[in-house]
């Protein structure tokens, strides 16, 4: 430190060499200030597009694309009284929580004992749970009806034991198990990261004063998860009153009817669909989620409060069960096993063999055939290809899409940066099913006939999966970027770089692994959606989700089993790759 | 020659001002110091200096410049400002090797591959370091990182340094020889330099001028020895250096001679100071421990002002000893070379070593309960 200055002050009278850079600004606005622009109009459109003409439809008197539309409230009093939407209300109500109320009672015991006990395997349950990420709820469906279902393999298994089956899964209740066994693993994650981060001394205070394990399980451990218990069940609530899936396949053989289906039913499967009735059904479910999702996100600002984060990380200490513990590895081993592990390695199974029951042995019948079926007809064939190039494209447009949103909701000065983060999350309070009914819409409603050249292309399905993404898009990407320091940006300004230029030559590299990490997330979600393209798909621009439901619907579950094992592979094989990716940048 | 001219930067965040209309010149060459606690407005100051906060009110301009004025609405992005700033966490960019971080300026600027060799190694030799130009950032000592910072902020010869608490992250030892470095480096460049710091030694040490700054106005702007011996405000006072207060009501005043009595242990001692007082009003009595001299008592030493005390507690800190004596109900701190003093005191000052000011000192409650005893 103290060899310094060698050299002497020759600069100093020097006139400046350097002067600082100029950036143009025709009439006030940069380069900065039109991207910045730019991603909000993006952002705006995107949102909008679906939205401002489902309200538009709700309260006009005939189609939109249709001429000499009148404003009127029939719809929404059509609605109100001979449409059957009471009970439609009715069975949501009670489907949803149902759903929550199993789900978190799943969720609480199984992060209580993985997180604070010592448990045989904790680290396998953890890994368990994750199991959701790779498998859509539509497949999870398909396998419990194999299984579960009226003429299910366990069902009629248990039917030639017992003589009759004491579950009925094409029912509300059966709906919410299934539902619940899927979403579970969200309260699990909510409530375990609590666990793990609380403060692990407040235990070790409680022992001190001389509470035994089941006492500071009961009065410390478990109060202190009220806030994530709370916070995961509005997601829940939220999640299930949207949800397509297990209602359709269960819903529909019965007649019971939710939000969702009463859309599907009557948009897609009705003669006649009066969209002024769907528009006004549209409108309110909107509302519901909307509200939901605002409760939630007021709820876990709150929460920030209750959380004891410590900046040192304690390790939490493992309590002792005894003979409890037993009984935690049972319930949670029945949870994977019969939740997910049977229906799910049923369905694979069913893929490879023409007849699926326990009244003639299975292994009789192996056969490629579903996969042959598959890949021989040029229309089940291209649903593959469909879903890899949706996902595959829509992944990186979203990614970059998530990224710019970042970058000017928290690392800029633009004056409607919050607007920004407002527009890329509020998708996700919109259901998957009328984001397709509204751009439907949209497409009919565009000027310049720039509807008719999305309509029914995979371009279409594209936009709708991908504002159905871009909220978690976005949480992923944006603490990564709240990592990275903001002197670093400060630093480049002062420099002499402008904001885009800061951002491509600074923080880009430092960013690319956020970027992948939504990457991959993104794929998988798009891989698995299919709720807008109900609405969306042609005939030639089915993918798996959709071909998948109109297989089933003409009792083709072979094929079903096959292209269903298909999408679990992909998604497998994908994330497996990136983590060999990623892995290997990590170590370069 | 770049001159910096403030005028009543103002900075709101909704309802809450951090800056209150401050005005202030920085001349050619100065190294001027932003100084306070955290909290105080002086890094918020320094980004609207460097262009990285737009103040809500009030101009900035150097040398006919203008960077920033809010009546005219016009704002000058910080990359136009052609300012070098060195930050708290050096800010080097971790993915670029040394080299590649003091050339990103350059090429901003088009200058030549040649050309920016030569100047990158220049600055890098500058600092000390023109041997490690193709080692990444963190392969580098804080120190070093701290230098390379510099020399990124200096490579583009810039108007102006801005420094945000660049020492603050150096352990304590290398944080002295780190002052002195800079010190010379800033003399010998003659680049105007404004520096944040919380650090009241180091303000002392570096700057000719300080702005001590406090709940986002500017107390006192001064050189280090006026801002030392003569604190504009207690609240200076306090906060440079260490300081105690006494409340006193005047008796007498005739021109610079006031009589005092304290509040403390109703004593009465004579103060010097540029103070027009009255009899009977509110007084705050400021000294420095180090201007305060314990004597056992009944010795004979000399001194306008004596006061009866007790000593409460003693401790050795290596180049003198610290005690604390007991005044009424109120602790004094002293420092003395005398060791080993215990019981019953005098506590002795002159009459111009003390500080008078006008109003009240606000002592935080803990402050309060800690210089208390019954």
């Amino acid at each position: 430190m103290a060899t310094m200055i060698t050299t002497p002050p020759a600069s100093q009278d020097q006139k400046p060499e350097f002067r600082a850079p100029r950036y143009r600004r025709p009439l006030g606005v940069g380069r900065d200030q039109l991207t910045m622009g730019g991603v909000l109009a993006v952002l705006a459109i995107l949102v909008l597009a679906p939205v401002v003409p489902t309200l538009w439809q709700s309260v006009v008197d005939r189609p939109l694309y249709e001429d000499g539309g009148v404003l009127t409230l029939e719809g929404y009093r059509a609605l109100f009284t001979d449409s059957g939407f009471g009970e439609v209300i009715r069975n949501t109500l009670i489907f949803a929580s149902l759903t929550t109320a199993l789900s978190i009672m799943i969720a609480v015991p199984m992060a209580v004992v993985v997180v604070r006990t010592r448990l045989p395997g904790g680290r396998m349950v953890a890994l368990a749970m994750q199991w959701p990420f790779f498998i859509s709820s539509l497949i999870l469906g398909f396998g419990w009806i194999l299984m579960y279902g009226p003429a299910g393999f366990v069902s009629t298994q248990v039917e030639q034991l017992f003589g009759t089956v004491p579950w009925n899964l094409y029912s509300i209740p059966g709906m919410a198990v299934t539902e619940a066994v899927a979403l579970a693993p969200i309260a699990y994650v909510f409530c375990a990261n609590a666990l793990r981060q609380s403060d692990a001394s407040l235990e070790s205070a409680a022992q001190v004063c001389g509470a035994g394990p089941a006492r500071i399980l009961f009065q410390v451990v478990v109060p202190m998860l009220r806030p994530p218990v709370v916070y995961s069940s509005i997601l829940i609530f939220s999640m299930s009153v949207e949800t397509l899936s297990v209602p359709l396949l269960y819903g529909q053989p019965v007649n019971i009817s939710v939000f969702s289906t009463f859309l599907y039913k009557n948009g897609l499967q009705a003669v006649d669909p009066d969209y002024t009735v769907l528009g006004a059904a549209s409108v309110v479910i909107l509302l519901v989620t909307i509200s939901l999702v605002a409760l939630q996100a007021k709820l876990l600002k709150d929460s920030a409060r209750f959380v004891s984060v410590r900046g040192k990380a304690t390790r939490p200490r493992k309590l002792e069960l005894g003979w409890v513990k037993w009984v935690s590895v049972a319930f949670i081993a029945f949870y994977v096993v019969f939740g997910a592990l049977i229906p799910i390695l049923g369905l694979v199974f069913r893929s490879f063999t023409l007849i699926f029951t326990p009244l003639r042995n299975p292994f009789d019948f192996l056969t490629m055939d579903n996969y042959a079926t598959v890949f021989q007809f040029e229309s089940y064939r291209q649903s593959i290809i469909n879903s890899l190039v949706v996902a595959g494209v829509g992944s990186v447009l979203v990614s970059a899409l998530a990224v710019m949103a970042v970058m000017v909701a928290r690392r800029s000065t633009f004056r409607f940066g919050r607007l920004v983060e407002y527009l890329a999350l509020i998708p996700q309070s919109v259901p998957g099913i009328i984001i397709g009914i509204g751009f439907f819409w949209a497409f009919a409603f565009a000027p310049f006939g720039a509807g008719t050249l999305l309509q029914g292309t995979l371009g279409a399905l594209v936009i709708a999966f991908g504002l159905r993404a871009l909220p978690s898009a976005f949480g992923s990407v944006a603490p990564s970027i709240m990592q990275i320091g903001a002197e670093l940006d400060n630093a480049a300004r002062v420099s002499g770089a402008d904001w885009l230029m800061t951002f491509f030559r600074v923080l880009r590299v430092l960013i690319t692994p956020a970027f992948a990490g939504a990457l991959v997330l993104t794929f998988v979600i798009m891989l698995k959606e299919y709720s807008p393209a109900v609405f969306l798909s042609s005939a030639d621009s089915n993918i798996l989700g959709t071909t998948m439901l109109e297989l089933w619907a003409q009792g083709r579950t072979g094929s079903v089993a096959a292209l269903a094992t298909v999408q679990i592979a992909i998604t497998a094989a994908f994330v497996a790759l990136a983590g060999l990716l990623m892995k290997g940048k990590h170590h370069a | 020659m770049p001159e910096l001219v403030v005028k009543n930067l103002k900075k709101q965040f909704g309802d809450n001002t951090v800056l209150h209309d401050n005005t202030f010149t920085i001349k050619d060459g100065e190294f001027f110091t932003l100084l306070g606690p955290s909290g105080c407005g002086k890094s918020t100051t320094l980004n609207c200096i460097a262009g990285l906060e737009r103040p809500t009110g009030g101009s900035i301009t150097v040398d006919g410049t203008t960077f920033v004025d809010q009546e005219r609405g016009t704002f000058l992005p910080p990359e136009e400002r052609n300012l070098g700033m060195v930050f708290q966490s050096y800010a080097l960019w971790p993915h670029m090797t040394i080299a590649k971080n003091l050339a990103l300026p350059l090429d901003i600027r088009k200058v030549g591959k040649a050309r920016q060799k030569e100047l990158i190694h220049d600055a890098l030799d500058k600092v000390g370091l023109a041997d490690l130009s193709d080692r990444y950032p963190h392969q580098l000592s804080g120190g070093q990182q701290q230098r390379v910072a510099l020399a990124r902020a200096l490579v583009y010869s810039p108007t102006m340094l801005l420094l945000d608490e660049p020492l603050s992250n150096l352990d304590a030892k290398l944080r002295e020889q780190a002052r002195a470095w800079l010190k010379r480096l800033q003399e010998e460049l003659g680049i105007t330099t404004v520096y944040v710091t919380h650090d009241q030694d180091e303000a002392l040490a570096l700057s000719d001028r300080i702005a001590v700054m406090s709940g986002g106005r500017m107390l006192q702007v001064a050189d280090p020895h006026a801002v030392y011996e003569r604190p504009a405000t207690p609240e200076v006072a306090a906060f440079v250096g260490r300081c105690n207060f006494f409340q006193g009501k005047v008796e007498e005043s005739s021109g610079a001679r006031h009589t005092i009595r304290l509040d403390a242990n109703d004593g009465v001692v004579v103060v010097e100071a540029d103070l027009e007082t009255s009899p009977g009003q509110g007084i705050t009595v400021a000294i420095r421990p180090e201007r305060l001299e314990v004597v056992p008592a009944g010795a004979e030493t000399p001194g306008a002002n004596r006061l009866d005390t007790e000593v409460l507690t003693s401790s050795y800190v290596g180049s003198h000893y610290e005690y604390d004596v007991r005044l009424g109900n109120q602790v004094v701190q002293v420092e003395s070379q005398r060791p080993g003093l215990a019981g019953r005191v005098q506590l002795v000052f002159e009459a111009g070593s003390a500080l008078l000011y006008a109003e009240k000192v606000a002592l935080s409650q803990e402050e309060r309960d800690l210089l208390t005893v019954s």
